[in-house]
């Protein structure tokens, strides 16, 4: 199947997020790695989607998870060969399916062979390619991201004997993007994998490349003006390649990533992933309708990302103190749950692992504007274990069978990179694709279903959002249009059945068609247009004049 | 009364939207223009901000105003249609005005309002009046919370009053509720109060409350429901109480019949009052409540001419409801001049009881028989005002005990009365 040639495919794509280390074990070592994830291909074909989104593989000292790299221009050696990757994506492009990495532009190892240059002495070329000071007092209106390991964005360097400016942990040195080197050097790292092949990057943690005194330095116009330049250069060298923003702002300061077009193509939707569980919890759509009223409009050639998890901790940073303490209550009580401002919780654990809250959550990503992105193992319901550090709980090997290890590792389970779940819930032996695949109403082909359904129509991808507000506030209602067509979206929020009467004048004369099973219900009419619905049901009805 | 004919289809159309709640606020209206917009506004603020987590509404049960209320009720609400994100709030804060049928009574009023609240689910209600120009958002929470976090039943309010307002509580209502319920409630109707849901259930499921709901007995039937089924009850301290400018004065035989008529009709309907309890307090919550004693224009003399014209005019249908003796001393008393004029505890408290007792044996018209009472009570008035006319608080309290314990006192006369062993 060839990939898609219009320029635009990251509006129409449907995207999942895999962590090489986790997928699939094809050495016997105990580590996901290239030639395994290249041959599970064909499950993530037959899942519907058509873009991978993978996680750092680059050699590191893999103490955040390869987010602190330590060279941008390998593989870790745990993971295969840099020729194992180009197999696997040449693989992947021959199914259609388009490859996204990680470029993690903000800060390296301490371990990178820059930084211990940089450290070596005050006069070594690259000292100011990371940033550096006497003092740790400068920019004190800079806020601490990882609160609960963190206590200063400054760290003492005993070799150099001076701080070094870090907004993440204290091995991750941020790199210094007012030197002209390093946004070369930084260019030159994306050019590598951009002439290899790879069609987009997520960029990580992009609100942080610059500081500057007497601001917050987050989102500065500083930073904002490197990411352009990176963009054009895109643009020029590689049409139809693809940059993904990892900033976790609020919405009026996400407007900005996109600029006039001439920023990012996409940016994840931070504020309304936890809203969407907000939403649910209190089975009230206006988390949802007030966040996606205040996101602002975007270029027509940009895309919102929309997620309902990743790799990351269930984020609370983009909500008031008063919506976390309610997050907290509802999904975290035990508080080993939580980490930084944020849940460490896989989808079906938070969702108390109730299937129609699972479909109602993916209903809502999958038809909301924007791009959706599935986390690797959420697609069969996987759970988490809060009892490993950090956000490794999310990250645990992917469930292909109920047989050894799961099917993810033919080594002995003591050496598998990560405990495989065993409880008798979440356990791989109870959930696993082997299991799944033999059922036609299981929640890997149910996935499958809505993926399919997804894809059946541009609109989800392109089209513009009209909210209905019906008097019942727990149903959530909008109509997507592009072009000629619409879609009629309805959802029940709440836990019981609900009846919703929706204004739908402006479509009289419509027939709904129900895109699942492809039903016909009453024509649009005068009246106001009565629906039932049951517990968390959602409908996605086309409407077609007929 | 036809439950249907109060909850109007439009009426439960809009409950349908609404859905199961955890609070309702109450509403209800009748030409209250200039007072509703405020009252809206400080209910929203005491819901958004006292309760933020709670599924909320606020319901206006309006009687058929002419006056644009239901139109100010629904501008003075924010929802999303207006697209006027609240940060401040979690969930959607619904607001309805609904029209309930059967014309304007306070008690259909309240008693669709509490239908709601039984429909709904809500696990507790307030209701508002809307002549309380002074509300402010804290009042939400203090009536509501001690529902919610304490699992109190019914809330009433305590306000800071003046030494002459609320004359009729003071000297009939409260007192004889005390006496004869065992419960020290201190505003035993009151235009502010909460409600658990388990307690409005309760209600419509019995036989009384359509019938007093339709006298406009409502608020005081709901007091002696709950204390008569062992409800758990609480006071909370309000503030001080200011009533819209635009109010009415009140007229003493309609506050009879508000007041006096359903305490009257609760006697047959609850007879939990026959067996004996010593009176025991409520809780206040939020301090204690304060008699104040700013000089106040009273025109006492109209209360003894009245006084003492009803008694000689009523004559007749006195004789039919009290006792020969009580009958004579207050031809006695009708016959003093101002200056020597007292009506005493004793004597009022049996006129009380035999009135009561006259109401159970339907002796005459019911409502006749309230009307008749409207004389007795203006002389029962008039020594109180003179009685604690240089009172300070402590006084004034005092009396009101002394008056207590006498209505206590005399609580097996009206027990004679009712088997009519007397």
């Amino acid at each position: 199947m060839p990939l898609s040639q219009d320029p635009q495919w990251y509006k129409d794509a449907l995207i999942y997020q895999v962590h090489v280390r986790s997928f699939q074990d094809s050495s016997g070592d105990g580590i996901g790695d290239f030639r395994g994830l290249a041959q599970k291909l064909d499950y993530v074909q037959e899942l519907g989607v058509d873009t991978l989104w993978l996680m750092p593989f680059f050699p590191s000292p893999l103490r955040d998870d390869g987010y602190d790299i330590a060279d941008y221009r390998s593989v870790h050696p745990n993971y295969g060969t840099l020729d194992d990757f180009k197999g696997f994506l040449e693989a992947a492009h021959a199914r259609g399916i388009r490859v996204i990495i990680e470029m993690v532009l903000n800060h390296t190892s301490d371990q990178h062979a820059w930084f211990q240059q940089s450290r070596s002495s005050r006069d070594n070329p690259r000292r100011d390619w990371y940033v550096w000071s006497d003092k740790d007092t400068k920019y004190q209106g800079t806020r601490i991201i990882f609160l609960d390991t963190e206590l200063s964005n400054w760290a003492w360097d005993p070799v150099s004997k001076q701080y070094y400016w870090h907004r993440f942990f204290s091995h991750q040195p941020d790199l210094n993007y007012d030197n002209p080197e390093v946004r070369e050097e930084m260019w030159e790292v994306m050019r590598f994998w951009l002439r290899m092949g790879v069609d987009g990057f997520r960029l990580d943690a992009v609100p942080y490349l610059i500081e500057r005194e007497g601001t917050n330095c987050e989102n500065l116009p500083e930073t904002h003006a490197v990411i352009k330049d990176y963009r054009a250069r895109l643009d020029r060298e590689f049409p139809g390649k693809m940059f993904l923003a990892e900033a976790n702002q609020w919405p009026e300061d996400l407007g900005p990533y996109f600029s006039r077009g001439d920023e990012f193509h996409m940016a994840f939707n931070f504020p309304l992933m936890p809203r969407m569980f907000m939403g649910l919890k209190l089975e009230d759509r206006k988390p949802i309708t007030e966040i996606l009223q205040r996101t602002p409009q975007i270029p027509e050639i940009c895309q919102w990302c929309l997620f309902l998890r990743n790799h990351d901790e269930l984020t609370l940073e983009m909500v008031t103190d008063m919506e976390r303490d309610y997050m907290y209550d509802e999904y975290a009580r035990d508080r080993s749950m939580r980490l930084n401002l944020g849940i460490r919780r896989r989808l079906a654990p938070l969702l108390d692992n109730d299937r129609r809250r699972i479909e109602l959550m993916n209903g809502m990503l999958m038809s909301l504007p924007g791009t959706p992105i599935a986390y690797y193992g959420d697609e069969i319901g996987m759970g988490d274990n809060v009892n490993l550090g950090d956000r490794n709980g999310v990250r645990t090997p992917m469930q292909w069978d109920g047989g050894w290890n799961g099917g993810f590792s033919t080594a002995d389970p003591e050496k598998l990179y990560s405990p495989l779940m065993l409880n008798p819930v979440y356990g791989y032996q109870a959930v696993n694709v082997s299991s799944q695949k033999r059922f036609e109403h299981s929640l890997l082909s149910w996935m499958k279903r809505i993926l399919k359904v997804r894809k059946s129509s541009p609109v989800f991808g392109r089209g513009s959002i009209e909210f209905l507000y019906p008097a019942n506030h727990r149903v959530l209602a909008y109509v997507r249009s592009w072009g000629k067509e619409a879609i009629l979206v309805v959802n029940n929020l709440s836990s019981s059945a609900q009846a919703v009467e929706l204004d739908l004048r402006g479509y009289k004369g419509n027939i709904l068609i129900e895109m699942f099973g492809r039903n016909i219900f009453p024509r649009v009419g005068d009246l106001p247009y009565l629906l039932t619905m049951g517990p968390y049901q959602f409908y996605w009805f086309r409407l077609r004049k007929l | 009364m036809a439950e249907e004919s109060i909850l109007t289809d439009d009426f439960l159309h809009e409950l349908m939207n609404v859905g199961e709640v955890d609070v309702l606020v109450g509403l209800p209206t009748y030409n209250d223009a200039a007072s509703i917009g405020q009252i809206v506004q400080a209910i929203r603020a005491g819901l958004v901000k006292y309760f933020p987590r709670q599924r909320a509404v606020i319901i206006n049960a309006d009687g058929g105003s002419h006056d644009m209320t239901q139109e100010l009720v629904r501008a003075a609400s924010i929802t999303d249609l207006q697209h006027t994100p609240n940060p401040h709030a979690l969930r959607t804060l619904h607001s309805i005005s609904v029209r309930y049928g059967g014309g304007p009574s306070t008690g259909r009023g309240l008693y669709a309002i509490l239908a709601a609240a039984d429909l709904l689910h809500s696990s507790a209600c307030a209701v508002i009046s809307a002549d309380s120009t002074n509300i402010e958002p804290e009042w939400i929470a203090h009536l509501l919370q001690p529902v919610c976090q304490d699992g109190f039943d019914l809330v009433t309010p305590a306000y800071h009053r003046h030494k002459f307002d609320g004359l009729l509580v003071r000297n009939l209502v409260y007192p004889m509720i005390r006496a004869l319920y065992a419960k020290q409630i201190r505003e035993p109707y009151p235009s502010e109060f909460a409600l658990s849901g388990r307690l409005a259930t309760h209600l419509f499921g019995q036989d009384g409350w359509a019938t007093v709901a339709e006298q406009d007995g409502a608020k005081l039937y709901l007091t002696i429901s709950a204390i008569a089924g062992s409800f758990k009850l609480a006071q909370a301290l309000l503030g001080s109480k200011t009533r819209a400018q635009n109010s009415p004065p009140a007229d003493v035989v309609d506050a009879l019949r508000e007041g006096v008529g359903p305490l009257f009709f609760s006697l047959d309907q609850q007879p939990a009052w026959r067996s004996s309890m010593p009176s025991e307090p409520v809780p206040i919550l939020g301090g204690r409540p304060e008699v104040t004693l700013e000089p106040l224009r009273i025109n006492r003399k109209r209360l003894y001419d009245l006084f003492r014209s009803g008694v000689s005019e009523l004559e007749p249908l006195l004789s039919s409801i009290v006792s020969q003796a009580t009958l004579q001393q207050l031809e006695e008393l009708a016959s003093r001049a101002e200056q020597e004029f007292c009506y005493p505890d004793e004597l009022w408290v049996k006129t009380v009881y035999e009135f009561a007792a006259s109401y159970h044996r339907a002796v005459l018209n019911r409502d006749h028989i309230i009307q008749a009472l409207a004389p007795l009570y203006r002389g029962r008035a008039y020594t109180f005002l003179v009685e604690n006319r240089d009172s300070q608080s402590e006084e004034v309290e005092k009396n009101v005990e002394a008056l207590c314990l006498t209505f206590e006192k005399f609580k097996p006369y009206l027990g004679e009365l009712w088997d009519g062993r007397k």
